[in-house]
């Protein structure tokens, strides 16, 4: 069966580098998911999990967001910042949600420090939603 | 003519020269080891995104983002020229120094203005001597950090968005290892594409203009984000390698001048020997 050979890198290191059977992952339009024969395709990857498929593995990545790229099978996704689900300190991450829930409701909407801290937040959500599922 | 407490002066003052440059080498081996660990962990994300770039941004008409399009008439150019804040490490600076006013003079005649953004103290310097064209500095960065990147990014995207230049260089010392650099003196906006339009264009997700967006700044960023590592690195390894020469050099002139303190040490013996025997002969021929 054919694999797909999938790149996911950050500015601190490389995250994986090997051939699995299936990507998942959160674009702006949504989730989609990335199977061997995929069309050349480019896309906006959104704060949110990426998974891959291995075999009877699932892997989980909670990201920032970045930028994806699939071509002929090759599968690169370079992400401002990632994290595995079993790296993810889940204290930390509801610390971070709960802190950015509190300013959220003093600072005016529509403001540049409101839209920091609501990113901010979805970033909590989705580590807390990626370790929470598990490896 | 030098005696013999002028000649152990001398050595005393080389050897506490040598124990200085002994201690730069180890401490900028040190600081080397971190700086290419740092740099290390950036290249795969920052080789990636070039080569990510290069294959789509031959998909895009030129017209698609402004840093894409190069102007009809190229009459202004700018040169980003990074090197460092601190001297004694060999060529370093004066590589790109000579690098950015050779450029100038050849091009002089067909451009209406070469200016220079310069990063680093001693570079300033060396272009303020010779009264180049100046844009703007940036001296003792203690840390460079994703803000200062982005301060960059924007004066340079801006500057070339409002038409103040038609064209930006990069110039700047790549590490190759800790014993090789080499000088990179490339062209940088409007980016250009050295690939082929190969099989199908993509299919852009939301869109095409969304994806450009984020990904021509965050190429802009990330390119002088791994130059300015890149070059940090470079001058570890040149201060290295200046000071393990100074280091040896400083070894040699001690060994020559204790030759020539014992020779004259040796000499001085000799006359008082000498003295001592003829004074002796005297007294007994009386």
């Amino acid at each position: 069966m054919a694999t797909l050979s999938l790149e996911i890198i950050t500015p601190e290191r490389v995250m994986v580098k090997e051939e699995v059977d299936m990507v998942e992952a959160k674009g702006e339009l949504g989730e989609f998911g990335i199977l061997p024969g995929h069309i050349k395709f480019l896309t906006t990857l959104d704060i949110g999990e990426v998974r891959y498929i291995k075999g009877d593995k699932i892997r989980r990545i909670a990201t920032s967001g970045g930028i994806g790229e699939v071509v002929d099978d090759r599968v690169i996704f370079l992400l401002e910042t990632a994290e595995f689900s079993e790296e993810i300190d889940i204290e930390r991450a509801k610390r971070a949600k709960e802190r950015a829930e509190s300013a959220l409701k003093e600072i005016p909407m529509d403001t540049e420090e409101y839209r920091i801290y609501e990113l901010a937040l979805l970033r909590a959500i989705s580590r807390i939603s990626v370790a929470s599922k598990g490896a | 003519m030098a005696t013999l407490r002028d000649i152990k002066r001398k050595i005393g003052s080389i050897q506490s020269t040598q124990t200085i440059t002994r201690t730069m080498k180890m401490v900028s081996a040190s600081k080397l080891r971190r700086a290419q660990e740092e740099l290390e962990k950036i290249t795969s994300y920052a080789t990636k995104l070039e080569e990510m770039t290069d294959r789509i941004i031959a998909w895009l008409p030129k017209e698609s983002h402004p840093l894409l399009s190069e102007r009809e008439e190229i009459k202004r150019v700018l040169v980003v020229a990074i090197a460092s804040d601190r001297g004694l490490c060999g060529g370093f600076n004066m590589n790109v120094s000579l690098s950015v006013e050779n450029f100038i003079a050849r091009n002089k005649s067909q451009y209406e203005r070469i200016g220079v953004y310069v990063f680093g103290r001693k570079i300033r310097e060396y272009l303020q001597r010779r009264k180049l064209d100046i844009v703007r500095e940036w001296t003792d960065v203690k840390k460079v950090d994703d803000e200062v990147v982005l301060t960059i990014t924007d004066e340079i995207t801006r500057l070339y968005q409002e038409g103040e230049f038609d064209r930006v260089y990069l110039a700047y010392n790549h590490f190759v290892t800790p014993v090789k650099q080499t000088l990179i003196f490339d062209e940088f906006i409007p980016i250009k594409s050295s690939s082929q339009q190969e099989g199908l264009d993509y299919l852009y997700e939301p869109n095409r203009e969304s994806i450009i967006n984020l990904l021509i700044p965050k190429y802009i960023k990330t390119r002088l984000y791994y130059a300015i590592l890149d070059s940090q690195t470079a001058e570890h390894a040149a201060r290295m390698a200046a000071m393990e020469n100074a280091t040896n050099n400083c070894g040699e002139m001690v060994s020559t001048l204790t030759l020539a303190y014992n020779k004259r040490r040796q000499e001085s013996i000799t006359r008082e020997m000498m003295d001592i025997v003829g004074g002796a002969e005297a007294l007994r021929g009386e």
